[in-house]
């Protein structure tokens, strides 16, 4: 299998694990994020903690044995110092995730479980996402580092 | 009200301590694979330049997202309400017309779109795979959007008089 290929075939069944979890843990129905939010119930904080809890010290093990990943070389944990985005944007994402109820990953499964104005939201991300790297390339500057998304070290076409 | 399930295999919602370890063996098993985190922001972005044939588009990106919603659909279908058609957002909804809980709905999702690329990352990126990795900027991030959330939803519910 072809380097791209592989990481096709393991971004999908990765994403489609991803989306089971989100599902089999309801984080797709606003109820669940709603209470949550509300105080109301701690599930979501307790899962966020034992997702956490796992991978943490997992990953600081393998780092430490400098694991090589099966497709992109030594493993390469990467770790930002905090700027004033992270910050803003951070505040911002919160606000808008209280008002949309729904996160970027549970509102692709919200929709395939029949919520009709997940629609809405998707179409919303995609417009937020594009509105800040339009302002972005404007002011001709980068992306704000993001240990959670992108990373160029290893880019496969 | 129509319903689609296959069987119910799964519970109404599976415990915390099942599902949270499950996301991190999944975190951690993409990093192992593909040394990448497993995030839903940059999916999202991929996914647009993929689509738009935007240079420098990463491609496999959008098989992650695609994923997303394949792997979803299966664990909806294995519930006993299974697909249920509906709008969705009932607590706005009980409050508010189909309309007006649209244009809401609209508006949080470009603040929180706008907010997560600013940031360089979501509750995937940031809130699981950034403090995996001990990254100060994660944690950071992440207090505050799980802070302004709880906050915003603190003022919604004044506003609304304990309604939404």
């Amino acid at each position: 299998m072809k380097p791209s290929t592989a990481h096709k075939v393991f971004g999908l069944l990765f994403g489609a694990g991803f989306g089971f979890v989100l599902a089999a843990a309801n984080l797709h129905e606003y109820d669940t994020i709603h209470k949550m939010l509300r105080l109301e119930e701690f599930d979501v904080f307790l899962l966020m903690g034992g997702a956490i809890g796992t991978s943490l010290p997992l990953l600081w093990w393998l780092e430490r044995r400098r694991t090589r990943t099966v497709l992109g070389g030594p493993l390469l944990l990467s770790r930002s110092k905090p700027r004033r985005e992270h910050v803003i944007g951070g505040a911002l994402f919160g606000i808008g995730w209280a008002v949309s109820g729904t996160c970027p990953a549970p509102a692709l499964v919200m929709l395939v479980s029949g919520a009709g104005l997940a629609a809405v939201t998707i179409i919303g991300l995609f417009v937020g996402l594009n509105l800040r790297d339009a302002q972005v390339r404007r002011a001709d500057g980068a992306a704000t580092a993001a240990d959670g998304e992108h990373r160029d070290i290893v880019r496969v076409p | 009200m129509v319903s689609t399930t296959f069987a119910a295999v799964l519970p109404d919602r599976l415990p915390w301590y099942f599902a949270g370890p499950a996301l991190g063996l999944l975190v951690v098993g993409f990093f192992v694979i593909a040394n990448q985190p497993l995030g839903a922001t940059g999916a999202y972005v991929e996914t647009y330049k993929t689509v738009t044939r935007a240079p420098g588009a990463v491609s496999w990106r959008m098989f992650y997202f695609l994923g997303i919603p394949i792997g979803g659909l299966v664990g909806v279908l294995l519930k006993e309400d299974g697909i249920v058609r509906r709008a969705g957002y009932d607590a706005l909804r009980n409050e508010l017309s189909l309309g007006t809980t649209a244009i809401i709905v609209l508006v949080g999702a470009v603040v929180m779109g706008y907010g997560a690329r600013m940031a360089g990352g979501c509750t995937s990126g940031h809130g699981i795979c950034g403090t995996a990795q001990r990254s100060p900027a994660s944690w950071v991030a992440t207090c505050t959007f799980m802070g302004a959330a709880v906050l915003t939803t603190l003022v919604i519910r004044v506003i609304s008089g304990g309604a939404i």
